[in-house]
């Protein structure tokens, strides 16, 4: 989460989009990028919702965004539950240097409380 | 051979690019066939474990140890309770690249059927398993370092399933069509179905959900 939250940051200041990042962590919080909240809905619809909550959730991203989007979003879903289980089961750390830099980054969005190493 | 209709997504309510349904099909012939450690039919059993232990679905077979039948479920459900002891205990058992190889199979499956589950799709039936040994292939440049396990190099997301190289090579081959390959994550002005913003949106809060730091 800490990479993907940074290469959020990055991707939004280099395209010049507006971004609360604290909407990973936080559902109350609207994510201000185009179409954020209905994304964030199919997410949490496809790993921790009920099927009524997928179909709705799916509904309203390809009627929102169409099915390319749709098919992108749960390929890129689908690649996440891919690589946290592989950083998961190996250990995966952070380095150093990365924890020194992304301290105030961590705090904001609430990110060590997943830190299990 | 993985037959050539399996993946055409022609149940799929929405276009499906073709590129998924042909790294998917790879994906399936690797899981049939005879891996580094485990043969064919017990990296099929492999998965079968996982789709049970997320699905609820029947599952009898026995081919695997208690063991790799352990870390088939909790790698594939439970990803965020995994702690060093356990695996030190699990790899203790089965060894460190069977290990890995379980790893392997259950991160790509799980990935695949949510791309299913997400779109709307009926989960492709497991393969057939193909007959034949396991090579058992050591890697010789494999060395203990910062992660839990050995793998080839310092601690990196894209060398961790480096102790059992064709793992690795499978993890890269699904992770391009899914996201992005390695080298074009650099891109973070990308935009295809969604933007690259988007994108990382959907990543971080996967994995947000997931509990993983990392």
């Amino acid at each position: 989460m800490l990479a993907h939250s940074q290469m959020l940051r990055a991707s939004a200041q280099v395209t010049t989009t507006p971004l609360e990042p604290r909407a990973i962590t936080d559902r109350s919080l609207d994510p201000l990028l185009p179409h954020g909240i209905a994304l964030l809905d199919f997410v949490d619809a496809l790993l921790v919702g009920s099927e009524a909550d997928l179909i709705r959730a799916r509904e309203k991203l390809l009627e929102d965004m169409g099915s390319a989007s749709l098919v992108d979003a749960a390929a890129v879903v689908g690649n996440f539950q891919m690589m946290n289980r592989v950083a998961d089961a190996t250990g995966m750390p952070v380095g150093k240097g990365t924890l020194k830099r992304t301290k105030e980054w961590r705090e904001l969005l609430g990110l060590d409380r997943f830190n299990h190493l | 051979m993985v037959q050539w209709d399996v993946f055409d997504f022609s149940g799929s309510q929405v276009p499906v690019r073709s590129d998924l349904g042909q790294a998917f099909r790879r994906d399936w012939n690797r899981l049939a066939l005879p891996g580094t450690w485990w043969s064919g039919s017990e990296r099929v059993a492999i998965a079968a474990e996982v789709r049970s232990a997320r699905y609820g679905t029947d599952h009898k077979d026995r081919t695997l140890s208690e063991s790799a039948r352990e870390a088939a479920r909790v790698i594939g459900v439970q990803p965020a309770t995994v702690r060093r002891p356990w695996v030190e205990s699990v790899a203790g058992k089965l060894g460190y690249p069977r290990y890995i190889e379980i790893t392997g199979i259950a991160s790509r499956l799980v990935a695949i059927d949510t791309v299913h589950d997400g779109i709307g799709v009926e989960r492709e039936p497991l393969p057939e398993p193909e007959p034949g040994e396991p090579s058992r292939t050591a890697e010789p440049l494999a060395r203990p370092g910062a992660a839990w396990v050995p793998m080839v190099g310092g601690a990196s997301i894209t060398q961790a399933l480096s102790l059992v190289d064709p793992e690795a090579v499978a993890q890269e081959d699904l992770h391009g069509p899914l996201y992005l390959s390695y080298e074009g994550m650099a891109m973070m002005d990308y935009v295809a179905g969604l933007s690259r913003a988007q994108m990382e949106l959907v990543a971080a809060r996967t994995s947000a959900i997931n509990e993983c730091f990392y």
